[in-house]
């Protein structure tokens, strides 16, 4: 009963009036043709008081003539009147939907961006760098790459072990945690230099400690170059050490190869600039994937751009992955073993880029091979350089 | 005469087998709540309503309730439901 009640107040019924002698045979009709009539009184002599749906008040109107009774509809009722009434009312309606769209507007924007970490120093450099990267009071938080901005402060922010960024509502909480860099070695603990890479000593200058090579000398990675612990000459007890924190260069010749292959018949890709789009809904673990039309590009490349949160980001599990196909038109192209030989010597010239920071360069060999049975010029770099291989170690 | 002897046969008939006798012989069944609620299934029929006096149709005859404040609370094809002050229910021959 409960439930016809509830359907019958959103489909909506009507409060009628039912005036003739034989209204109770009209009841009894509508009763038994299956309409649902309820809270039937009589108010007068000839009058009855009854509800019924809208729909059958249809019937009822037909059965009515039958009976010679007369109906009298007296106040309708329900969400199907109320809403028939709110057509009227465009002004409204339209308010309704403006105010539904602005509320919407105004929470989809970030209001306030908060960095919770320990320190304020770093609190502040964060959130002044975050608005110049872009995330900032203003933006809209659909649209917010958190992986851009997570890629950024840990790039730049050596002294951060971990970031989260959080939407919470209209804030972005980004989440900092600091890590405790370790300790610069201080000027009082005692150290050795010792070396960092293999090579032949060039040149040794103490600053402070002992040398233990000497120009010539073939040092393995690790050996100590300059000793932390000075032998204090002089006096009886001898072998008396004192241990210091050991400064200097030492400068040795150093050997890096680095070899490239280049295949001389190259396949080169090129984006043709035609692009597909396909649609992927994801329903928590179930995906719908469905596109327009067909990918007929003979090869492409898929690339599923960034989900979005197709209803709001509460919703994490209903979501829409644009995947972007790019078409590819693949070009041989052969070089030959003169190309090839350039284009190795060019990659070369890269590599020696990334290798050289400062130093010297003694002596540098390219040498070219040509693999036949790989089809691939082999372009070998040798280089001798003299750089700085001390490092600071400290005395156990 | 017959007809009677016709009726006792099925009525044993049922007996015998502990039928629910509103369903097969078409019986109404008159549920009283209170004072305040009737409730009649397998009706033929308002014969006649004022809020003193209900008259309901049935297989066995006419069925009367009388009150003050009576209305019908809802009439589906085989349910009445009357609401009110009831004082009296009784069966017309």
């Amino acid at each position: 009963m409960l439930f016809i009640k509830l359907w019958n107040c959103l489909r909506g019924y009507v409060i009628i009036k039912i005036v003739g002698q034989y209204a109770e045979r009209l009841i009894n009709q509508a009763a038994f043709s299956g309409l649902y009539l309820w809270d039937i009184r009589r108010i007068e002599e000839n009058t009855l008081l009854a509800k019924v749906s809208v729909r059958g008040f249809f019937k009822l109107h037909f059965l009515a003539r039958k009976t010679k009774c007369r109906i009298y509809i007296m106040q309708k009722r329900g969400l199907y009147f109320a809403l028939n009434r709110l057509r009227r009312r465009k002004i409204l309606l339209l308010g309704v939907v403006f105010f539904i769209a602005a509320i919407y507007l105004l929470s989809s924007i970030v209001w306030k961006v908060e960095v919770n970490t320990q320190s304020e120093e770093l609190k502040d450099t964060i959130l002044k760098d975050l608005e110049q990267w872009g995330l900032k009071p203003g933006i809209f938080k659909h649209n917010l790459d958190k992986q851009y901005f997570l890629d950024k402060i840990l790039l730049n922010y050596k002294n951060v072990s971990w970031a989260e960024i959080e939407i919470r509502g209209s804030r972005v909480i980004v989440e900092v945690v600091e890590r405790k860099m370790p300790p610069d070695l201080e000027e009082d603990d005692p150290c050795h230099i010792v070396a960092a890479k293999d090579g032949i000593i060039e040149e040794v200058l103490p600053l402070k400690g002992e040398a233990v090579v000497k120009p010539g000398d073939t040092v393995s990675k690790g050996d100590v170059l300059i000793s932390g612990s000075v032998s204090l000459a002089g006096g009886d007890s001898g072998e008396k050490k004192l241990l210091v924190r050991a400064k200097g260069i030492v400068k040795a010749r150093v050997w890096y190869m680095e070899s490239v292959e280049v295949p001389l018949v190259e396949t080169v890709k090129r984006y043709t600039g035609r692009v597909k789009k396909a649609y992927k809904i994801r329903f928590g673990n179930k995906e719908l994937y469905f596109q327009l039309g067909k990918v007929n590009f003979s090869s492409y490349e898929e690339e599923e751009l960034k989900a979005r949160n197709i209803i709001s980001s509460m919703f994490d599990s209903v979501s829409l992955n644009p995947i972007l196909y790019r078409e590819v038109k693949e070009e041989k192209q052969f070089l030959g073993v003169e190309g090839a030989s350039q284009e190795a010597n060019r990659r070369l010239a890269e590599k020696l880029k990334i290798l050289s920071g400062e130093v010297q360069i003694v002596q540098k060999k390219v040498e070219f091979t040509l693999d036949m049975e790989k089809q691939v010029v082999v372009g070998t770099l040798t280089l001798e350089v003299i750089e700085d291989i001390g490092i600071e170690k400290k005395i156990e | 005469m017959k007809r009677s002897q016709r009726e006792e046969l099925k009525s044993k008939f049922i007996e015998a087998l502990d039928l629910p006798k509103d369903v097969v012989l078409d019986l109404p069944r008159v549920t009283v709540t209170g004072k305040v609620g009737v409730l009649i299934e397998s009706h033929r029929g308002i014969v006649e309503y004022v809020p003193e006096k209900v008259t309901v149709n049935t297989s066995i005859g006419l069925l009367v309730i009388k009150g003050d404040g009576l209305f019908i609370k809802y009439v589906l094809a085989d349910e009445i439901f009357i609401e009110g002050r009831v004082k009296y229910i009784e069966f017309d021959e």
